[in-house]
């Protein structure tokens, strides 16, 4: 009575539904996932309808389908593959979340190529013919599959590479790299006779060696200053030091993102050991920034000096509640060399009192911008 | 037989119906006393948008009209009689020819005049004077960056009504703090979006002293409907004069008056949200509005020189009462200065929305303001919360409001 799509959407419209059913329980019974979750039962219903009224709009000729002798079905890896993924999505679930990610992909890979080799053996009595059958049920599939899979570990193997190289060695393998790749894929095109078995010989022996390289790479771990930033947390965007820089390895182009860079309220130039700010609509130079009270607001920072020079923003101070120590309130662009920019995104909910008035400088750098906040 | 006894048919009562209100729109284009009008055009901005519209219209009213009298006659004249169907032929190269040459000219006649007026409404480099516009759910705060030329030696702020000097050119700058408005004053320039994030600039300009209504064009909640704003020509003589107005230092009311008494009302009440700037709290310390903790969009109108304004509530309701609003609305050019700056004086002010407003303000502008669904936003209010004040708290900030010029 069903047929192989009909069976995957029947089981779908009931594994919505029984989770929509849980999510409205146990979670929220008027939220979004829900409406989702029903909403992914009805559309899925709605297609095994279609695929058991259409039949899958696959249906054999007669000519296909031959009856003949039944065959035993042959052996099958999926079983053990299924049960490796079953052991990485618990293993995951104590582990990390990635492996638990990784699991579910080879159990559902798993599953389908189970249930699909399942199928097909009991198509019919010909054995070639179910291999065609299988072929048309999943081949569309596996390959596109099979190649992003193979994608992601060249990228990663690639990635893990640059990880653990220098910049400047890093640059130097991926230009050899490259080049090898032109050379054989030139060769190859000039050079007819040299396809199959070679390209074969050469894919695989490219493969090995990205392998061995990658692993390598990988078991090394990161270059230096990538392994102590990471651990100090110090390519995070949130990383400032505003008084002297004491960390070694930082991102000098931390927020400097284009999205940013296009919504700038006034940029602060550091010029010829000077200081000076510009606003969007006025044409001279201005002394006062006004920023509209919480507000995020973007303010650029342009260095056009020799030397390194970060932005610094005094917001006042505050008194720590549990140690009543008054400590400063601010914030800075990290490092920013020569010809280069960072923006600051600030958000500020109220105003400077008299005492302590709102201003940015540029440490090593003569005079302040004052900041207002209405 | 249409009529039976002087009964109309349905579709006889439909047509003259239909014609009827067809009729009315058509001669409502004809109000002279439109605020809202983009063919009254009050400074140049807006005047190039309505010199488009004078290309644009009749050319597209035309092709229009053309279109569907064809439509029309090709609809009659050929109407399923039972006569047999034509001999289906393949196009007319020359009629197709004709058919896509023509439109082609008509949309590059319009699109040069239409091109041009963008890049001249874009223009920004000849700004005399800026402005920052922010957008929150639903009022506009302005505030204005130190421009010392035109004697704005520290910030102004304010909400509902943007003032600004003749004959100036204006820069807007445009945010918003929580969701996309939209700004449009439509007798001084077009409509431009204040989107969370980013700067977008509009240009204003005014020919002579007036002012002039707008609304929020971006539909962005509850109370998008009113979501006004009006934008206030002064002369530059008066603009100084308001300008100096606006900076003036606060003064507390005098000891022993209701006032007073208003301003302790507030200080407990209101400035949980609302600034009063140099509004110093008993111990003498500056009294610092925490909107951010109470407001979701993080603002509330800065109170400073309330009075000065004639509007409250995102421009929703007047400060001045019907005779005196209509005596600065409808004022001469040369008087109009005068009349705005004189502000709301006790006679002239709208006590009974100003009264209502304190009383319950959710009750007349929908907000987002029952503390009981407040969920979604951390318990932030969107709009002014009923404060539950007595009578008596009302009548002393009524008192304490109207010293705020």
């Amino acid at each position: 009575m069903f047929t192989p799509s009909s069976k995957y959407f029947v089981g779908l419209t009931g594994i919505a539904l029984v989770s929509a059913i849980l999510y409205m329980f146990l979670i929220n019974p008027s939220d979004l996932g829900a409406i989702a979750l029903f909403g992914v039962a009805a559309s899925s219903a709605l297609v095994a309808g279609f695929t058991l009224f259409t039949r899958d709009n696959d249906a054999f000729t007669d000519e296909e389908a031959v009856a003949a002798a039944a065959h035993a079905p042959g052996a099958s890896i999926w079983p053990i593959v299924f049960a490796l993924g079953a052991a990485l999505v618990l293993t995951g679930m104590a582990t990390v979340p990635v492996v638990f990610i990784l699991g579910i992909g080879v159990l559902f890979g798993a599953g389908l190529e189970w249930t699909i080799q399942n199928w097909s053996q009991r198509a019919s009595a010909d054995t070639a013919f179910n291999s065609f059958a299988r072929e048309r049920a999943i081949g569309a599939l596996e390959y596109p599959g099979l190649a992003a899979v193979g994608l992601a570990i060249i990228a990663y193997l690639f990635s893990r590479v640059f990880l653990a190289l220098s910049k400047d060695a890093g640059t130097i393998f991926f230009i050899v790299v490259a080049s090898v790749i032109f050379a054989i894929g030139f060769l190859i095109a000039l050079k007819p006779a040299m396809r199959g078995k070679a390209t074969v010989l050469v894919a695989v022996a490219g493969a090995v060696v990205l392998l061995v390289i990658g692993g390598i790479a990988a078991l090394s771990g990161e270059r230096h200053e990538l392994a102590v930033a990471s651990e100090e947390d110090h390519y995070s965007a949130e990383h400032r030091e505003c008084e002297v820089e004491k960390s070694e390895h930082y991102d000098h182009h931390a927020n400097n993102q284009v999205s940013l860079r296009s919504a700038v309220t006034a940029t602060i130039f550091v010029e010829d050991g000077k200081l000076r700010a510009q606003a969007i609509g006025i044409k001279k130079d201005i002394d006062t920034i006004t920023i509209p009270r919480s507000l995020g607001t973007t303010v650029m920072f342009r260095n056009l000096d020799e030397t390194e020079h970060r932005l610094v923003v005094n917001l006042g101070s505050h008194t720590v509640a549990e140690t009543g120590v008054k400590e400063k309130v601010g914030t800075c662009t990290q490092l920013t060399g020569k010809k280069q920019e960072q923006v600051l995104t600030l958000l500020i909910p109220k105003p400077a009192t008299a005492e302590e008035p709102y201003f940015f400088e540029v440490p090593g750098i003569e005079g302040q911008i004052k900041l207002v906040v209405p | 037989m249409d009529t039976v006894n002087n009964v109309k048919s349905p579709r006889r009562r439909i047509s003259t119906t239909l014609a009827g209100v067809t009729g009315l729109l058509f001669l409502a284009g004809c109000a002279t006393n439109a605020p809202q009008d983009t063919w009254q055009a009050k400074g140049p901005n807006a005047q190039k948008i309505s010199d488009l519209q004078w290309i644009v219209f009749p050319i597209a009213g035309v092709v229009g009209v053309l279109v569907l009298a064809l439509a029309g006659y090709i609809m009659f004249k050929y109407r399923d009689t039972g006569q047999p169907i034509p001999t289906q032929g393949h196009g007319k190269p020359t009629a197709e020819i004709i058919l896509t040459i023509v439109p082609a000219l008509i949309l590059t006649v319009v699109g040069v005049f239409t091109f041009r007026a963008i890049f001249d409404l874009a223009k920004t480099e000849d700004t005399e004077m800026i402005i920052n516009v922010t957008g929150q759910q639903w009022w506009w705060e302005y505030d204005y960056p130190v421009q010392t030329e035109l004697g704005i030696n520290t910030p102004i702020i304010s909400s509902g009504q943007l003032v600004m000097p003749v004959g100036t050119k204006v820069l807007l700058r445009e945010t918003s703090r929580d969701v996309i408005h939209s700004y449009w004053i439509p007798a001084l320039n077009g409509k431009k979006d204040a989107v969370p994030g980013r700067i977008h600039l509009l240009r204003l300009e005014a020919d002579k002293p007036g002012i002039f209504a707008g609304q929020c064009t971006e539909f962005c909640g509850l109370s998008h409907a009113n979501m006004r704003m009006e934008a206030v020509a002064l002369s530059k003589e008066d603009f100084a004069k308001w300008v100096a107005g606006q900076q003036k230092a606060y003064t507390s009311p005098a000891d022993g008056t209701l006032a007073k008494e208003g301003e302790t009302v507030f200080l407990n009440q209101c400035v949980r949200c609302h600034q009063v700037n140099g509004l110093k709290k008993a111990d003498g310390t500056p009294a610092l509005a925490a909107p951010d903790e109470n407001v979701y969009s993080g603002a509330a109108p800065n109170l400073s020189h309330l009075m000065s304004r004639n509007t409250f509530a995102g421009a929703m309701f007047d400060l001045l009462r019907k005779n005196c609003r209509s005596d600065v609305w409808d004022a001469t050019s040369e008087e109009f200065g005068a009349k705005y700056l004189a502000g709301v004086s006790e006679s002239c002010l709208n006590q009974t929305d100003l009264r209502a407003w304190l009383r319950n303000a959710p009750a007349m502008k929908p907000m987002y303001a029952d503390p009981t669904k407040l969920t979604k936003t951390g318990g932030k209010y969107r709009g002014m919360p009923n404060l539950g004040l007595t009578e008596d708290d009302i009548d002393k900030l009524v008192a304490y409001l109207l010293t705020l010029k």
